[in-house]
């Protein structure tokens, strides 16, 4: 049974394909049989004129039977989707113009979306490069004080360890520390030379064989690695830093390397597609044993302290182990360790969280940020098919007595609805392919973008994990969305144009005076969200270039061309690196090429914005709360800089280096803390870790007002604090006039306190290094809005040109009657583009109230002081980009009404009258 | 008058023709079929040829392309094996079902 029916639909799938051959034949079947039926009349005393026509009238309709022949030998509706994509493609051939508008229409739609989505995909879908991703979830535990972030994912060994020896939910259980940076000298067989920085992680033994790792050269470290602590001196490559500093050359197994006075061994590479499984999107650049930990990070004991957090834990879900039990079972676990020592901030749950390259995609303000900006281009996408669908329309005008013709002869509604899908689909699928090479393309670009402008952020050895080629879901996402694409703009005009009643419109239908007008609110809708669209983006665009010329001109308010900044890696030993770290600074303050040294915060490089209290009489209560900017800077920090000193004094030798409690101030903060009164020797108190405990300080300085925090605005607050004694910071140097000699200096007394700080050290040019890249990012944000906002305007302008082409096609003998009766040009020539700048003045109100909102957002997050300011200072509510963008739309309005508009009134009027 | 062919039976009868018969051509079993029912049935090409192609998509039976006596090309039908099998299963399901129809018939009057 089962067999005769996969034979039936074999032979009916074929006959699909032998189309023409099986019509062929049956025109010869048929004649056959008619020649034979015309010899018996003959035969029966009939003329051979006599026996045709009877032959003829006895075998009935010979189309029909080769029709119903068609129908039962193939899939009807298989061969009707054939008919469909066959007829539509000659109709698009037909019109190469239409088709490549709409196509590249919705190219530009469906690119954008789906580029968006092929960034989304990298970060949050795509599994990580190992066995069975699918199985792989990530610790994640819960605070007891809510502090959300990486801290989530942080557990110590000893939790590991435990955890690892009293769970029965997973097949394996993995730790991989934070990446650690070191230096390193290599001892091959040829050469000795020093390394860069290398990032390396601190894996559990298990790490490769749990995840399926295999070596791409020699061989992995294995569980043994898990033994004694310092047992195991070996270290596997990344493919990326094998490729990048060993030219892939295979002789490098085997070798040596020198880190922090320890041997290690090169004992393999790994796979180029195992590119780790951290929290961020960084290839280390090496993994080595869990156990090497006090070779590798010295004057630490992380196997042993139960609270130093500084693994995460991965977990295979055993096959038979469902993530509920798994996840019960894992928090009772991390609950009992917990008793073994005392924590100020207790964990009150852990959960198992699937896992991604980007550790915290479930955090709801991730996922927010992402529906916003999908969102924004879902817009992008909907003029789009607001466009096409509007061109549908217009071009279905011209169609519709074609398609009435089909109705007329019997074709169903349904039929002929599907016909139009059809077509819509092609065209949205042909839109879709190419969107998807679009954002290929873009993608490519992308990533090359975010890596060259990370390599200018953290040095050039950064490499960046995240693979932006399209996958599987990428290709899915981009269909999906083209077929739906293709329903939603194809529908409404299929509806309208396969109504019943216009059966009768093959004669007269384009006669009706205003007739149709409650057909064309949908248009008009389309209209009104098109422009508000548009407007929204013109309007956000408008303030971006705005701000962007303004921050090409924006000066921070301090000397930057002459200041250097020197970031060194001192290691991870807090004690050593302090003791280094000092001796360096003094080396450069004896250095007599240099006008100033000092060390604080770099400027332009984040922020950091505690809780500000500040006693007051004035003030509710007594108390005035805030936040304010704060950085850490030493003495001469202020003179190095070139900032102002207004009041006060700067902080003495001895307070600088004993980190006392004193403060300078920015000259807002004290406007804005002691209006009208004097600041000095107030005090207020500072929340430094966000955790309640409160430091008190004394204002003894007031300096000038910069930009500090950002290029984007000067500090609403900023305070100054005296740095602590035992940190280490970037230093601050003025080079003065001689910049060369300076470079020079600056480099030796490096190398002169210690040489292996030199392949770690990282001078900058604070104009070049810290102004530039914040100009550029107001030049990368304006251009994507103003290119956002020239797709809209150029797809708004098409829709609305669409629109008003078809409505005056349709009221051609109209506007030829009001003509022949005298009316005048300009009148008929005004109230068309009036009627059409209807919907757009509707459309122009609801998008300013929409960007006046999103102004109103953006607004709303400058209330904390360190956040930037993308405008410049530019207000947000500017009138003059609204306005002049509100003109602008209305005069593009006018522009694609006027033309179809001229083009009628042109038309003489007897030719008008005789238009069908 | 002619009567209509119920549905499902002309292929019960192009099967039996073929089998009594041997390879045919459509006109012969038209003919063949209207001087059995002494013309009572008339068949209609547009029910005729459809269910030749159900036939043979079945596999039941096996078009080839032959010559009639006066040298016209013509598609020759044979029934096939499985052909056989089906016209003796679908005889004996036409037999029960008209005996049933019968018996009711004949309570009702």
């Amino acid at each position: 049974m089962i067999r005769a029916r996969m034979r039936m639909a074999i032979a009916k799938l074929r006959a699909l394909w032998r189309r023409r051959q099986a019509d062929e034949e049956l025109a010869r079947e048929i004649a056959t049989h008619l020649a034979l039926l015309e010899e018996e009349f003959e035969r029966s005393g009939m003329s051979p004129e006599e026996a045709r026509r009877a032959a003829r009238h006895r075998i009935g309709g010979v189309e029909q039977a080769a029709q119903a022949h068609r129908d039962e030998r193939s899939i009807l509706w298989l061969e009707q989707v054939r008919q469909d994509i066959r007829q539509a493609l000659r109709a698009f051939f037909r019109k190469p113009g239409f088709t490549a508008v709409a196509v590249a229409t919705l190219a530009i739609g469906i690119g954008v979306n789906t580029t968006l989505f092929t960034a989304y995909d990298a970060v949050a879908l795509k599994p990580l490069p190992v066995a069975n991703p699918s199985l792989v979830v990530r610790l994640e535990r819960w605070f007891a004080n809510g502090s959300l972030g990486d801290a989530q994912y942080a557990f110590s060994w000893p939790e590991y360890r435990y955890c690892q020896h009293h769970q029965d939910v997973f097949s394996a259980l993995v730790a991989t520390s934070w990446p650690v940076r070191v230096r390193a000298t290599l001892s091959g067989h040829r050469e000795t030379r020093q390394l860069p920085a290398l990032t390396g992680q601190l894996v559990s033994g298990n790490y490769f064989r749990s995840f399926g790792v295999d070596a791409k050269l020699g061989r992995m470290f294995g569980p043994e690695t898990d033994g004694a602590a310092g047992a195991h001196p070996v270290i596997v490559l990344s493919y990326d830093f094998w490729r990048r500093e060993f030219s892939s050359s295979p002789s490098i197994v085997g070798s040596l390397v020198k880190i922090d006075g320890t041997m290690f061994s090169i004992i393999g590479v790994a796979p180029r597609d195992f590119t780790g499984t951290s929290l961020l999107p960084e290839v280390p650049d090496f993994w080595a044993p869990a156990s090497m930990q006090a070779q590798l990070v010295p004057g630490y004991d992380w196997l042993r302290a139960a609270k130093d957090d500084h693994f995460q834990i991965l977990g295979e879900l055993a096959p038979n182990a469902g993530l509920g039990r798994a996840q019960a079972q894992t928090a009772a676990l991390i609950h009992q360790f917990s008793r073994t020592y005392v924590s100020t901030n207790p964990t009150l749950n852990v959960t198992l969280q699937h896992t991604a390259f980007f550790g915290n995609t479930s955090d709801p303000r991730f996922q927010a940020g992402v529906a916003a900006v999908m969102l924004i281009v879902l817009m992008v996408l909907l003029v789009a098919c607001a466009n096409v669908a509007n061109m549908l329309l217009a071009r279905g005008a011209a169609r519709q007595r074609e398609i009435g013709l089909r109705l007329a002869l019997g074709a169903s509604r349904s039929r002929v609805i599907r016909q139009l899908i059809t077509e819509s689909v092609l065209l949205a699928l042909a839109g879709g392919l190419s969107g998807l090479a679009l954002s290929i393309a873009a993608s490519r670009l992308l990533r090359e973008a975010v890596v060259r402008m990370l390599n200018a952020q953290l040095g050039s050895s950064f490499a960046f994990s995240l693979n932006l080629s399209p996958d599987w879901r990428v290709i899915a996402y981009a269909l999906v969305l083209s077929v739906m694409a293709g329903i939603v703009f194809g529908l409404s005009p299929a509806l309208q144009f396969s109504r019943p009643e216009l059966a009768g419109s093959i004669r007269d239908e384009t006669t009706s005076f205003g007739g149709r007008l409650h057909r064309s609110h949908l248009r008009n809708l389309l209209i009104a969200a098109q422009v508000a669209v548009s407007m929204v983006l013109l309007t956000c665009s408008g303030l971006l270039v705005r701000g962007l010329i303004r921050s090409q001109s924006a000066s921070p308010g301090f000397d930057t061309r002459q200041v250097f900044l020197l970031l060194v890696d001192y290691g991870d030993n807090a004690a050593q690196s302090a003791s280094v770290f000092h001796r360096l600074v003094s080396r450069l303050q004896k250095t007599p090429q240099l006008d100033s040294v000092a060390y604080g915060r770099g400027p332009m490089m984040g922020t950091w914005t505690p809780p500000v209290l500040v006693h007051r009489s004035g003030a509710v209560n007594g108390v005035e709360h805030g936040r304010t900017l704060a950085s850490y800077a030493s003495r001469n920090y202020f003179r190095t800089l070139g900032i102002a000193l207004l009041r006060g004094r700067d902080f003495t030798r001895q307070e600088s280096a004993a980190g006392s409690h004193v403060a300078v101030i920015s000259e807002a903060t004290a406007r804005r803390y002691w209006p009208g009164e004097d600041p000095i020797g107030r005090h207020f108190q500072l929340d430094l870790h966000f955790n309640g405990k409160l430091s008190e300080y004394e204002v003894v300085g007031v300096v000038k007002d910069v930009r500090f925090a950002n290029l984007t605005r000067i500090d609403p607050a900023h305070v100054y604090l005296a740095p602590n004694p035992q940190g280490t910071y970037p230093i601050l140097l003025n080079t003065g006039m001689n910049q060369h000699a300076a470079l020079a200096a600056i480099w030796g007394a490096v190398a002169h306190v210690d040489r292996n700080l030199v392949s770690s050290a990282d001078l900058w040019n604070a104009q070049t290094m810290l102004i530039r890249p914040q100009r550029t990012l107001a030049r990368v944000m304006a251009l994507f809005a103003a290119g956002l906002a020239l797709l809209a305007i150029v797809l708004s302008g098409v829709g609305i040109y669409g629109v008003m082409a078809y409505v005056v096609s349709q009221r051609t003998q109209e506007i030829g009657i009001q003509m022949a009766l005298g009316a005048r040009a300009g009148d008929v020539l005004r109230s068309l583009a009036l009627w059409g700048l209807k919907p757009v003045a509707a459309g122009m109100l609801i998008g300013l109230a929409c960007g006046a909102a999103v102004s109103a957002v953006l607004h709303s997050t400058l209330v904390l002081p360190g956040s930037s300011d993308f405008l410049y200072g530019v207000h947000y509510y500017d009138p003059l980009t609204f306005l002049g963008i509100s003109v602008f739309l209305v005069a593009v309005s006018l522009l694609a009404s006027l033309g179809p508009a001229v083009r009628a009134i042109r038309v003489d009027p007897i030719i008008a009258l005789r238009y069908e | 008058m002619p009567i209509q062919i119920l549905q499902g039976t002309l292929d019960l009868m192009i099967l039996r023709t073929l089998a009594a018969l041997g390879p045919r051509h459509a006109y012969a079993i038209a003919t063949r079929l209207e001087q059995v029912s002494d013309d009572l049935l008339r068949v209609n090409q547009g029910t005729l040829y459809p269910a030749l192609v159900r036939l043979e998509q079945n596999g039941w039976i096996q078009g080839s392309w032959g010559r009639t006596e006066n040298n016209r090309e013509a598609k020759y039908y044979a029934i096939t094996k499985a052909g056989v099998k089906a016209l003796r299963e679908e005889t004996e399901r036409w037999r029960q079902m008209a005996a049933v129809v019968d018996k009711m018939l004949a309570e009702e009057s």
